[in-house]
């Protein structure tokens, strides 16, 4: 290795996430909000062609997409300033827009030009309409940065102050970067699902079950937050416990399968300290319902004698990387080899992962995980892989499916880019998607592949 | 002396200035070709004067509301990051990279279609971070022209500007004349920053400009006699369909193309290509510069286009009177199945949206189907190109061998303007060459026919080939009418209300409502 490869290089190949002005696509998961997008030609396109095409083809909705309003920024903003378009562009698009809330994300030339922006939003905050700013260039960070500045923004110029009771049993979910997982839809309804049948009101924000800017003007009157991702919303949670003295319950572990899920609600119950008759009885019938399943899925698993994977590799955000490989290892007994995350997980919670991984993960397994974002190294990390037990398991995005035909691994996506799938709806977390997750696993292991 | 295109520059002019270039127009066609006084401007363009006055700015209409679109940036990635030996450093903070994965997919299909073994895109971002923009980038360039090297041993390598380094002023040029005798091998700055040109086109020209700079054979130590540059994107192969019976064969430029095909540019016996839009700026440059007609036709669009194409063709190589020939015998061989699809689709309407001399030729497909075009949608119009061929004004030859189209409208990708644009006039089904907009205007109705692969309608066999993939895109009618009864697009009932697509830019009183509760 060259004195170049050896020092960690901090330019990136095969991209794997967008940046903080891609946070408009989190505007989008609200129902009724409306980004707005101050920023140059060409960011929008890009930022959601990665979370919205080139992931899994999930799609946009309402002002997402070729819907979404942006200022394009022209030569002529950048020497004179393109506040006058900025205002230009926030007029029209409360005129011909049906919005509740309306969010400007400035993007790399606004900042850099030194437009201000919330001088010329706060003229319309001050008229009545329901508008907010967020500063989400790109050279601030990736899109899981760009999502908590936009929930912090709305939180603090949309919600307000409040001083009103807090509601027992009430939760506001905060879950995972709305676009970025391909699943993340599937994965909100069933998180959702899971916790109302535990017997709560979770007040949803994002995705198929958010009912609209109202769950955001609710947040306040939550007994608590329930943060369910290694690291992303923990900076929100921590806001609103100083904003709203609203206490956090953080889980790092998304749970998947029914060990981890049953887990998982006894935990949430316990902190929040409701009565737990309703809980337990959900449990004993997702239980049932999920085992009746297994056992049906146990005969293949035992009888199917034309070879089946025994050894993964996985690379995706933390949050994900995390979830799958615990619930192969440890519910599954795929033996992991490689466990690699790409989304920049900032520095402060990378201990506590890496610990996870090593000791945490199942009885008897233990993972060196590897943080890193840079393709190319990423491939080299898998290339290194010595498979030794039948046909590896590759699970990844679209930039390993050279490499997985390459290595005769069975492969399929589950992270940021995915060109080889196309998702409507689907969850592989939970109850009722750790079942699919098998299915997809074992579905590209039948059939003489 | 034609002096086109200026090649001592790093930089290239943008097509506002060099073209006349708009984003912004609603009227008739013919009234656009009467105000874009093209020949006036083909005149200019090859060293001649028409007097004070000539070649004046066309009458752009602005738009207060703009939508997610492309940039020139963009355009340089799907260009220059879609070759197979040479690496494109985007010199920018990250997201300026996040649709890589796009171009990427987009290459493995044209590899495909091509007949090329499989590749992922060759491309490395600088990923420039908050004190980057403070303290530059300039280190952080060398590191990555030193590991883009040592990665990929490309032939070349190239340099994206982008809008954050241009505005920090970040010097390209210098770096890379300064590390080129390091890495050995040539190093190509790209000014293609989004915010510098109004319309994305002009990257294909940066991509163009950079190749002829430092790629392009500049003394050609011979010549290939049956090699023809074909100004392409990823289409598939058929212009060797299309020109084997003339003897010759094709050089696609630039992508799937490598180091090699770039270089051999200045050999070829002509540059042809499937779009003016596109390929006008290549094809003048090597014409200027490096000696090779370009052919002076109309585009290999319909019958009427293909046959003057081909004949052009045909002179070049000598081949006049083997061209009518085969002519003939092409224009017997489709006429059957034509004449089926004539019947097919009588009485139908369409609507084009693309580029605009694509969408020209799209046009003329559609009308030698039979199928009528009362609006089209292009999202550029330049009212000279750069080849500036007595030949090339691509709009004159649709309207004058298809007739006018009542409702020509220029605007860039505008989504929220197709609700007034599909009420004026019929419309079975759209074919729309951009993203963002299909999905929207889909929403309405009305079928849409997402042309990715570019090739599709040329030659005689493109009217056929188009004709059996709109019997499959009429058919899904079905789709869009029961999304069009369930989902409604975000826009009020007021904006649905209006009919015309520019209200908000004609209206001067639109925004007095919300001025007045601002107190303005």
């Amino acid at each position: 290795m060259s004195e170049i490869q050896k020092k960690k290089p901090s330019v990136i190949s095969d991209v794997r996430y967008a940046c903080a002005v891609g946070a408009t696509n989190t505007v989008v998961a609200i129902k009724g909000a409306v980004p707005i997008a101050n920023c140059s030609p060409g960011c929008q396109l890009k930022t959601t062609a990665m979370l919205t095409f080139e992931n899994g083809f999930q799609g946009s909705i309402a002002a997402g997409g070729g819907n979404m309003p942006s200022s394009n920024a022209t030569e002529n903003d950048v020497v004179f300033g393109g506040i006058k378009t900025l205002d230009n562009l926030i007029k029209s698009s409360l005129k011909i827009y049906d919005g509740d809330l309306f969010v400007v994300l400035t993007g790399c030339t606004g900042e850099l030009i030194g437009d201000n922006v919330p001088d010329l939003v706060g003229k319309y905050q001050k008229a009545g309409y329901p508008i907010v700013y967020a500063n989400t260039a790109g050279f601030k960070g990736n899109n899981l940065y760009g999502h908590e500045v936009v929930v912090d923004a709305i939180i603090d110029q949309f919600v307000g102050d409040y001083s009103g009771e807090k509601k027992k049993g009430l939760i506001n979910l905060w879950f995972e970067t709305p676009y970025y997982n391909q699943n993340w839809r599937g994965d909100y309804q069933e998180l959702a699902r899971i916790l109302r049948g535990a017997g709560f009101d979770v007040n949803v924000l994002f995705g198929p079950e958010n009912p609209g800017v109202e769950a955001w003007k609710r947040i306040p009157q939550a007994q608590f937050n329930l943060v369910v991702s290694p690291w992303v919303g923990v900076k929100n949670a921590e806001h609103l416990q100083k904003k709203y003295d609203q206490p956090f319950l953080h889980i790092p572990e998304i749970p998947v399968g029914e060990e981890a899920t049953t887990k998982f609600i006894r935990q949430v119950v316990e902190y929040a300290g409701i009565d737990k008759k309703q809980s337990e009885e959900f449990i004993k019938q997702e239980a049932s319902i999920y085992y009746y399943y297994l056992e049906h899925f146990s005969e293949f698993f035992a009888e199917y004698w034309y070879g089946m994977p025994s050894e993964f590799v996985v690379t995706a955000d933390a949050a994900y990387a995390l979830a799958y490989s615990k619930f192969l290892a440890d519910q599954i007994g795929l033996i992991p080899k490689r466990v690699i995350i790409t989304d920049n997980t900032p520095a402060k919670f990378r201990p506590a992962i890496t610990e996870y991984f090593k000791n945490n993960i199942s009885e008897g397994v233990s993972i060196d995980v590897d943080f890193e974002e840079d393709g190319y190294e990423v491939e080299k990390l898998i290339e290194g892989v010595e498979f030794t037990a039948g046909k590896p398991l590759i699970l990844g995005t679209s930039w390993e499916l050279t490499l997985a035909n390459k290595k005769g691994a069975l492969f399929f996506e589950i992270s940021t880019p995915s060109s080889e799938t196309l998702i409507v709806n689907r969850s592989h977390i939970g109850y009722k998607g750790a079942l699919q997750f098998l299915e997809r696993i074992y579905s590209a292991s039948v059939g003489g592949k | 002396m034609a002096n086109r295109i200026n090649l001592n520059m790093t930089t290239v002019k943008n097509r506002e200035l060099r073209l006349g270039t708009i984003i912004g127009w609603d009227g008739s066609a013919k009234e656009l070709i009467e105000q874009s006084a093209y020949d006036e401007r083909s005149i200019k363009k090859h060293g001649g004067c028409k007097g004070a006055g000539q070649g004046c700015r066309l009458c752009e209409l602005q738009s207060p509301l703009n939508q997610e679109t492309m940039c020139s940036n963009a355009i340089v990635q799907c260009q220059i990051g879609n070759l197979t030996d040479c690496v494109l450093i985007n010199h920018a903070p990250i997201g300026c990279s996040s649709e890589d994965a796009k171009f990427n997919l987009t290459m493995h299909m044209g590899l495909a279609r091509r007949g090329k073994p499989q590749q992922n895109t060759l491309n490395i971002s600088t990923n420039l971070q908050e004190k980057d923009m403070v303290f530059g980038g300039a280190a952080k360039l060398r590191q990555a022209i030193r590991i883009a090297k040592e990665r990929y041993n490309p032939k070349a390598i190239f340099i994206a500007m982008a809008c954050a380094t241009a505005i920090t002023g970040e010097d390209i040029d210098s770096v890379a004349e300064e590390m080129e005798p390091e890495v050995g091998v040539p190093i190509i700055p790209l000014h293609c920053e989004g915010f510098r040109s109004k319309h994305w086109s002009t990257g294909f020209d940066v991509a163009f400009h950079g190749v002829l700079r430092q790629i392009v054979e500049k003394h050609p130590k011979k010549k290939q006699k049956d090699l023809i540059n074909i100004i392409a994107l990823w289409g598939t192969d058929w212009f060797t369909d299309l020109l084997k019976p003339l003897g010759l064969r094709v050089n696609y430029l630039l992508d799937c193309a490598s180091f090699e095909e770039i270089r051999q540019a200045s050999e070829a016996v002509a540059t042809t290509t499937f779009c003016e839009t596109l390929g006008g700026y290549m094809g003048a440059a090597l014409e200027d510069q490096f000696g090779v007609p370009q052919i002076d036709a109309p585009q290999p669009y319909g019958i009427k286009g293909t046959d003057a194409w081909l004949r052009a063709v045909a002179k070049v190589v000598g081949k006049e009177k083997e061209v009518e020939e085969y002519i003939e015998s092409e224009h017997k061989r489709i006429a059957p199945k034509l004449e089926e699809y004539r019947e097919y689709f009588k009485g139908k309407y369409g609507m084009v949206l693309t580029g605009s001399a694509y969408a020209h030729g799209l046009i003329s497909v559609l009308a030698e189907l039979g199928i009528k075009n009362e609006a089209a949608l292009v999202f550029h119009h330049d009212p000279v190109y750069d080849g500036a061929g007595k030949n090339q004004d691509t709009l004159k030859e649709l309207v004058e061998t298809y007739g006018d189209i009542p409702h020509y409208t220029v605007s860039k990708t505008r989504a929220f303007q197709l609700p007034q644009l599909l009420k004026r006039v019929k419309t079975d089904f759209l074919i729309i060459r951009h993203p963002g907009l299909a999905s929207v205007a889909g929403h309405l109705g009305v079928p849409t026919f997402a042309l990715g692969d570019e090739h599709i309608p040329i030659g005689y066999d493109g009217i056929l080939r188009v004709g059996e993939i709109l019997k499959g895109v009429l058919a899904r009618t079905k789709f869009n009418k029961t999304l069009q009864r369930h989902v409604r697009l975000p826009y009020n009932d007021w904006w649905f209300s209006q009919t015309d697509p520019f209200k908000l830019t004609n209206d001067k009183d639109v925004f007095k409502d919300i001025e007045e509760k601002l107190g303005e």
